[in-house]
C-alpha cells in the first residue's frame, strides 16, 4: 500500500472561478427543478433586498469545493467525507476561490483531514472539513 | 408559534434514480468543469440523493409551509463517500427527516433548521455508495 507524503500545515492549490457566470444558473435551476427565482430572475433578488445579481445554486458551489478537494486528494475515489457550512451567497460576477490546509494526518488509517473553505469576492461563502484517503 | 419538530423521523417515499449520462454531462458543464461522458462528478451526490428520496424541493417547501420566495437557504451539507457515482447507474435511496430545530440568531432572526439524510446504494448492491445529510434554513417571522 503506497501512502502519499502529506504534512500538517500543507496548503492546497487554490481553485478559482474568476467570474461566476449567471447563465449556467438557469441550466442548474432546470436540472434541480428548483423553483426559487433568485437563481434566474434578478427582479426577485431585488425584491428580497439581495441586490440585482442572481444567486448561484448551493450545489454548484459544493461541486466546486468537491472538485477542489478531489484534485488535491488525487481523484474522486480518494474522498471520504466532505462537510460544508453555507456562510453566504455567491452572486453572479463574483470571484469564487477555494482554499484549504491539511490539519491532521493519520498514517495508520491512511487518511488526512483538511480544513477547507471558499470566498466569493472576498466574502465567506463556504466553510468546512474534509477527510481524504492518502493511501492507494 | 408553529413547531415542526414532530417531522423528525418522517420518511420520504424513497425509490430509485437513474443518473442519466446527459444530465451528468450537463452538470459538469453548468459548473464550468470538463464534462466527461464516462465519469459522474461526485458533486452530483446531492441531486442523486434528492431525486432518489422521492421528494422535490417544492415538496420540502410544502412540508415546512414555505414557498419558493420565502428565502430558504442551505445550512450545512455532509457527504460520506463509500464509492463513486457512475453515469447510467441506477441508485436506490432511503431518506428521512433527521431533525427540525427552531433557532434564532441576531442576524438571521428566527428560523427552522431542517435536516434530512439520504442513503444511496447502487441498485442490486447492499453497499452504500454515499450518505448525504442536508440542512436547510427556513426563515420565520416572529410568532410564525
Amino acid at each position: 500500500m503506497a501512502t502519499r507524503e502529506i504534512q500538517v500545515g500543507q496548503q492546497l492549490e487554490p481553485f478559482v472561478i474568476e467570474s461566476v457566470d449567471p447563465e449556467p444558473m438557469k441550466t442548474m435551476a432546470a436540472i434541480l427543478q428548483d423553483p426559487n427565482p433568485i437563481h434566474f430572475d434578478p427582479a426577485s433578488t431585488v425584491a428580497l433586498g439581495l441586490g440585482d445579481k442572481t444567486v448561484n445554486q448551493g450545489p454548484t458551489n459544493v461541486t466546486w469545493l468537491t472538485e477542489f478537494v478531489q484534485r488535491f486528494a488525487g481523484g474522486a475515489e480518494q474522498l471520504v467525507t466532505l462537510r460544508i457550512r453555507f456562510l453566504g451567497n455567491v452572486l453572479a460576477g463574483d470571484r469564487f476561490e477555494c482554499t484549504g490546509m491539511v490539519t491532521a494526518v493519520d498514517a495508520d488509517a491512511g487518511t488526512a483531514e483538511l480544513e477547507v473553505g471558499a470566498t466569493s469576492d472576498g466574502r465567506p461563502a463556504l466553510g468546512g472539513r474534509a477527510v481524504i484517503k492518502i493511501s492507494d | 408559534m408553529s413547531d415542526y419538530a414532530h417531522l423528525a423521523g418522517h420518511r420520504f417515499p424513497g425509490g430509485t434514480y437513474t443518473l442519466a449520462p446527459w444530465l451528468s454531462w450537463l452538470w459538469s458543464d453548468a459548473c464550468k468543469l470538463e464534462p466527461d461522458w464516462g465519469t459522474a462528478h461526485q458533486g452530483l451526490a446531492y441531486l442523486v440523493a434528492l431525486r432518489g428520496a422521492g421528494v422535490s424541493i417544492q415538496d420540502i417547501f410544502d412540508l415546512m409551509d414555505a414557498t419558493a420566495d420565502s428565502g430558504v437557504v442551505f445550512g450545512e451539507f455532509q457527504v460520506d463517500y463509500h464509492g463513486v457515482l457512475r453515469p447510467g447507474a441506477t441508485y436506490k435511496c432511503e431518506a428521512e427527516v433527521v431533525d427540525v430545530e427552531r433557532k434564532s440568531g441576531r442576524r438571521a432572526g428566527v428560523f427552522d433548521k431542517f435536516t434530512f439524510q439520504v442513503k444511496v446504494r447502487e441498485q442490486g448492491s447492499e453497499d452504500v455508495t454515499v450518505v448525504c445529510t442536508n440542512s436547510w434554513i427556513f426563515p420565520r417571522a416572529e410568532g410564525e
